[in-house]
């Protein structure tokens, strides 16, 4: 356990880095907030009498520290644009998009990683073929064009989910889902097929193996030998890329939002990017550091828990 | 126990065969030497009995008969029963054959797991005795180690009671010492001898080193590329070895200890 300990120090430290230089960053980028707030024609007096007000009198390192603490009890500031606290803004947002990374994960893990090990099996020449094509065609094709192709499908067709008009999650909890779930399967779609495809290439290599051998002469059959042996084995790199795509399905979320109206944290940053609102930009960009970091600690627990050589990594 | 009869394998990438005509048998209770040079066919010959050669990949023919059937011939569900249950395989390289990522325990039960319908807590006991059985200390805690938390020789002493643990009738010994340091050599196949002796294990031990065949083996059959120049006693063939492929062998062994047997 105490190598967990010390990959979740690690992450610790990387979180307050990271809002740090975002911090930072917007300190720079955003300039005085009093004068953004109150526009040029602001007296001198009124202007400080703002500033302290949104205590921008105290010194850099203390606004950072208690704009932090507040990030973790929920208290983000003050939206420049909506007058209203930017967690009660942003929290509806983050539920929605967190929901569709999560179906859309969910939906990566159940489906590659078996049709990985599975599709090992496939290596006569027809096979191949129709596999590699296919697999290719799910990687090429963008998820805002399978989303347009859902949405018509099983949206105006079939009546599934109402395009356009997200129900609210906590009123019509399946009617969101339903409508949530199409939007996950564009996102994860030439994910699966990238994973399927990195599975297969590791069981593969792993197949090569001195230990398969001696599986083999125990008296394993070949499903013995895949699940028993090799589907651990091929793990590691696997969830090592699970992890970047964690971090890499927000990012995609937002044109997939986009497409099925339904509305999450990307959308908002867009137009909060347009709209010059910096405390709900600056909240928006650190939950997003956040969960990129946390995803890659997720991965590198998970990969110990599988790997006990990696446990030792850290410490020497 | 084992017959080989006129065995020959060709690799499909290879011009000339790998195993060019061997005859040879292996008695009951006896282990036998099997010596050759780097790239004589020894470990081809020994996954020929194994059954674990690509057969996609190479041309068999000949007979290779454990009790009466035809093991070169065997379809494989028939052979996933003689593999660890009549059979015992361990390799040259400890490390590279044991599953990094399954506990040392679980991997020496994998042939009971596979052959006997024992309970897990029967298992484990039999796994413990196997552990004891090839002399590793504290086999309790070995069970819960790693493959990568033991040292070469300790893992080889596991591959060998994972081997023996469903007690099968042969054991095939593909240069179980050769990646071991010297000391740890001489423990290994002190272990061997004792496991021969006392569960009556049939053995084919190859190496490349006539003298560690030696210490072991009464009988020992000289191989070279892909032929069997020479198979008997291995102390008259010490003495007096026939074909001069032997009698280069031995010269290569240096003087002193080839005078006093150990
Ligand atoms: N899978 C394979 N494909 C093609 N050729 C092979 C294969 N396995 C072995 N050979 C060839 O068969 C011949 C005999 O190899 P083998 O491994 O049996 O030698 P060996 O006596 O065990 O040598 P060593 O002491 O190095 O282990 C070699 O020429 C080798 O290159
Ligand atoms: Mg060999």
């Amino acid at each position: 356990m105490k190598y967990a300990a010390k990959r979740i120090l690690l992450l610790l430290i990387t979180m307050i880095l990271v809002s740090f230089l975002a911090f930072l960053a917007f300190e720079i980028v955003a300039g005085d907030p009093a004068q953004t707030m109150l526009g040029t024609e602001a007296t001198p007096e009124r202007l400080e009498a703002v500033r302290q007000e949104l205590g921008l009198d105290r010194p850099f390192i203390v606004r950072y520290f208690s704009w932090l603490t507040g990030f973790f009890s929920g208290n983000l500031g003050v939206s420049y644009n909506y007058k209203q606290p930017v967690w009660q803004l942003i929290a509806p947002k983050v539920e929605n998009t967190l929901w569709v990374c999560f179906i859309s994960f969910i939906l990566i893990c159940i489906i590659s990683i078996p049709l990985g090990i599975w599709s090992y099996n496939w290596t006569n020449k027809i096979w191949d073929f129709f596999r590699t094509a296919f697999n290719q065609l799910c990687m090429a094709v963008p998820p805002f064009f399978t989303g347009i192709l859902l949405s018509w499908v099983f949206g105006i067709v079939l009546k599934f989910f109402m395009p356009g008009r997200f129900p609210d999650l906590h009123k019509d909890f399946a009617g969101a889902l339903r409508h949530m779930f199409f939007a996950a399967v564009c996102l994860s779609i030439p994910r699966i097929a990238m994973t399927i495809r990195m599975m297969r290439s590791t069981v593969i290599g792993e197949m090569e193996k001195a230990y398969v051998r001696t599986a083999i002469s125990r008296g394993n059959d070949r499903k013995g030998v895949l699940v028993g042996h090799v589907l651990k084995n091929s793990l590691v790199p696997v969830v090592t890329f699970l992890g970047q795509t964690m971090a890499e399905i927000i990012g995609g979320s937002i044109v997939v939002e986009q497409v099925f109206g339904i509305p999450g944290l990307g959308r908002f940053l867009v137009a909060s990017i347009s709209n010059r609102d910096y405390p709900v930009v600056q909240a928006i960009v650190v939950i997003l550091a956040f969960w990129v970091v946390i995803a890659g600690t997720v991965a590198d627990l998970v990969n110990q828990a599988i790997d006990p050589r990696l446990r030792l990594g850290g410490s020497k | 126990m084992l017959e080989i009869r006129d065995l020959h394998v060709k690799f499909h990438t290879r011009e000339r065969e790998a195993v060019a005509g061997i005859s040879l048998t292996i008695r009951d209770g006896e282990i036998l030497g099997l010596v050759g040079e780097s790239g004589s066919g020894k470990t081809v010959t020994a996954m020929s009995i194994a059954g674990l050669l690509p057969r996609k990949q190479c041309r068999l023919s000949g007979e290779i008969l454990l009790g009466g059937k035809d093991l070169l011939h065997a379809d494989r569900s028939e052979l996933r029963k003689i593999h660890g249950n009549e059979i015992g395989v361990v390799f040259q390289e400890p490390m590279s054959s044991m599953d990094p990522l399954m506990k040392v325990g679980l991997q020496v039960g994998e042939t009971l797991r596979i052959h006997t319908d024992n309970s897990p807590e029967e298992r484990k006991k039999l796994v413990l005795a196997a552990l004891d059985d090839v002399e590793l200390p504290d086999p309790e805690a070995i069970y819960n180690k790693y493959p990568h938390e033991l040292s070469g020789g300790m893992q080889q002493r596991a591959m060998i009671a994972a081997a023996i643990a469903s007690r099968p009738k042969l054991l095939l010994l593909d240069e179980p010492t050769t990646a071991l340091d010297v000391t740890v050599q001489a423990q290994i196949l002190e272990l061997l001898k004792k496991l021969n002796r006392t569960h009556g294990i049939s053995m084919m031990f190859i190496s490349h080193n006539l003298n560690v065949v030696r210490k072991l083996c009464k009988r020992v059959a000289i191989m070279q590329r892909g032929e069997l120049v020479e198979t008997g006693d291995t102390e008259k063939i010490f003495t007096d070895p026939q074909h001069p492929y032997t009698q280069r062998l031995i010269s290569a062994i240096p003087t002193r200890t080839r005078k006093e047997p150990v």
